[in-house]
């Protein structure tokens, strides 16, 4: 073998740029080994394994945050590593510590293995990191399904529910529905862009930059159009924009909460990280038909997801459909990047507020939740304040911050999204967003309300509604939902921080 | 694979060499087109009508093979390999969707002893 051959194939050599993924695939596997060889009174440690393996990556990924290979194009173009894609690495690990937090709370109530639900979450978290970081439809479709996959064995994960499998069930048939529209729309965009040769090197219509190239020149041409309608389908599923909403209530009631905490905050953000990808750098010649199609889409979805949460009495499909309203005001957002670039940071702000105010609500959840994980109704908070003071309060911080509430830090997440709407004159859905607002502050201060004063019932006290066993936060859990409260908190003050990273 | 596909012209030469091609397909990319949509609007509308669990499943399969076809015809009218190579990605993931559906459908049957989604509709408040 010649010297140039080896030096050609050390230089080729990408995959140190994706160690933090490999490392956490190569963790959920060590996972299922360990379960094998350790003796059976030492199970307890392995999500503890599975936590250290997120914290280190989490630190590593944070360390190298502004690598060596950054802007590069990896595998022949099927990876790109960009400022983005360092956000969402740590975005997602993030939120997979955190539902592995929630996940020692609730796994210990059943009898369900334990091993196998934190070894599919870390192959989640692998999936999702190359989701955001795809450059290539092939990758992008691999990488989606893997995350869905995983996702339709959490969702029907406790599997002696009857409620939780057909949950799992609804997951399956549409989110397979969904995955099969966004199939067809990647193989019409690569029929129309056809085969493209640049310096006598053949690409196709697989690539995120040819498919741009070709539709700057052809922004006109029907099967690309409809395929990228097609492709955004898929994604609104993910997001669960509006008329892809519909599986969310149901679904989210019947997930165990750890998982209904990962599709709310992981699979959402990873649904807007591949739209901001493809509105902003594949379909953007394309705005003249996406501007209205994603403006009706995000006024439908803000519309109909607070309308929908307003009569809801269980915590999670209150949680699911306000969710449904939040993807309203981040896709408000994806719009204005077209045109404002700062809205592209707005979102990811967005989204890191989101997680914070969420997680520290479903921590909550996870602690008041029975022995039947779908039925969590609001009457369950009744006195939660007086017997807990410091889950009431988490509560009370987590859901002011998700509603808007002026010092919080989803008022600035808004208010940043709503800036930038404002400055892309987005004058009729930013009034449709507020309305929107305004009408969340209802049914959120309706939880808090059920959490924090005596309220009036119909039925008198001992009939119906039992008191219910609360799960005492452990010295762990106390930690995690006070950090998550206090950074809540803090970055309503203090953005500094959090914008300068994002904006880098 | 499909880089190195990319980066060899090679490729793209055995493909378009159009004298020794051995199969000259006796109809023309819409042919295959136009029964690559119908078969995805069956699968499509399948979905949506039936109540049958496992039925909708299969319309589902079939809405991927719709694609899968119309990618095979693309790939061999256009003379590029990545098409056809995808498609054994999606087989793959097909068939990983197909092991876990099925498992989901049977643990629900033991369960609940139907598969109609009628019947499956006790997510309601």
């Amino acid at each position: 073998m010649s010297t140039e051959l080896l030096k050609l194939v050390a230089g080729s050599n990408q995959w140190w740029a994706l160690t933090p993924e490999i490392t956490v695939a190569c963790a959920a596997l060590a996972l299922l080994v360990l379960e094998i060889f350790l003796p059976k009174e030492q199970h307890r440690f392995i999500p503890h394994f599975a936590v250290v393996t997120l914290v280190m990556v989490l630190g590593s990924v944070a360390v190298t945050f502004e690598h060596a290979w950054l802007g590069e194009q990896l595998f022949g173009g099927l990876i790109k590593l960009s400022q983005l894609g360092q956000i969402a690495r740590v975005f997602f690990l993030l939120s997979s510590l955190l539902v592995c937090f929630l996940a020692t709370i609730c796994l210990p109530r059943t009898r369900m293995p334990r091993v196998e639900f934190y070894h599919i979450v870390l192959v989640v978290t692998a999936a999702l990191m190359l989701l955001a970081q795809s450059n290539h439809f092939v990758m992008f479709f691999v990488a989606l399904e893997t995350v869905t996959i995983g996702f339709y064995i959490l969702v029907s994960y406790f599997r002696d529910n009857a409620l939780t499998l057909e949950a799992g069930l609804k997951y399956l048939v549409l989110g397979a529905l969904s995955s099969a529209i966004m199939l067809f729309g990647i193989v019409l965009i690569y029929g129309a862009v056809g085969r493209v040769e640049i310096d006598g090197v053949v690409h196709t219509g697989f690539e995120y930059g040819v498919v741009a190239d070709f539709l700057r020149h052809n922004p006109h041409n029907f099967l690309a159009t409809a395929g990228a309608l097609l492709v955004l389908c898929g994604v609104a599923f993910k997001i669960g924009a509006f008329p892809f909403q519909i599986w969310i209530p149901d679904v989210y009631q019947g997930a165990p909460t750890p998982v209904t905490a990962f599709l709310a905050v992981s699979s959402k953000a990873a649904g807007f990280a591949v739209l901001l990808t493809l509105v902003l750098n594949v379909f953007a010649p394309l705005s003249a038909v996406l501007v209205p199609v994603l403006s009706v889409l995000a006024a439908a979805t803000i519309i109909a997801g607070n309308l929908a949460a307003l009569s809801q009495r269980n915590a999670k499909r209150l949680m699911g459909l306000s969710g449904v309203s939040h993807a309203g005001y981040l896709l408000m957002g994806v719009i204005a990047a077209l045109s404002v670039p700062a809205a592209a940071n707005a979102v990811w702000f967005y989204l890191f507020t989101y997680l914070l105010a969420s997680m520290a609500v479903f921590g909550v959840m996870a602690h008041l939740a029975g022995a039947d994980d779908t039925h969590q109704e609001l009457d369950h908070y009744e006195k939660i304040a007086r017997e807990r003071p410091l889950l009431g309060a988490v509560l009370a911080v987590g859901l002011g911050s998700l509603a808007g509430i002026p010092p919080l830090a989803g008022f600035m997440g808004k208010l940043l999204i709503f800036v930038a709407a404002f400055q892309a004159h987005l004058y009729g859905l930013l009034a449709v967003a507020i309305g929107g607002v305004v009408l969340s502050i209802y049914y959120y201060f309706g939880w808090i309300k059920a959490a924090w004063f005596e309220t009036w019932s119909l039925n008198p006290a001992g009939s119906e509604v039992s008191v219910r066993p609360v799960t005492v936060p452990s010295w762990i859990g106390r930690t995690v939902l006070t950090a998550l409260a206090l950074a809540t908190v803090l970055l309503g003050f203090y953005q500094e921080p959090l914008t300068s990273w994002l904006m880098k | 694979m499909i880089a190195l596909l990319n980066h060899a012209p090679l490729f793209g030469l055995i493909l378009n060499n159009g004298d020794t091609g051995p199969v000259v397909p006796a109809y023309g990319l819409p042919a295959y087109l136009l029964l690559s949509a119908v078969l995805f609007a069956l699968g499509f509308i399948g979905v949506l009508l039936r109540k049958n669990t496992l039925v909708i499943y299969m319309c589902l399969e079939l809405m991927l093979l719709a694609s899968t076809l119309a990618l095979v015809a693309f790939s061999h009218f256009q003379g590029t390999l990545d098409g056809a190579v995808f498609v054994f990605f999606i087989l793959t993931i097909a068939a990983a969707e197909v092991a876990v559906g099925l498992a989901i459908i049977v643990a629900l049957f033991r369960r609940r002893h139907t598969v109609s989604v009628e019947e499956l509709n006790h997510l309601k408040h």
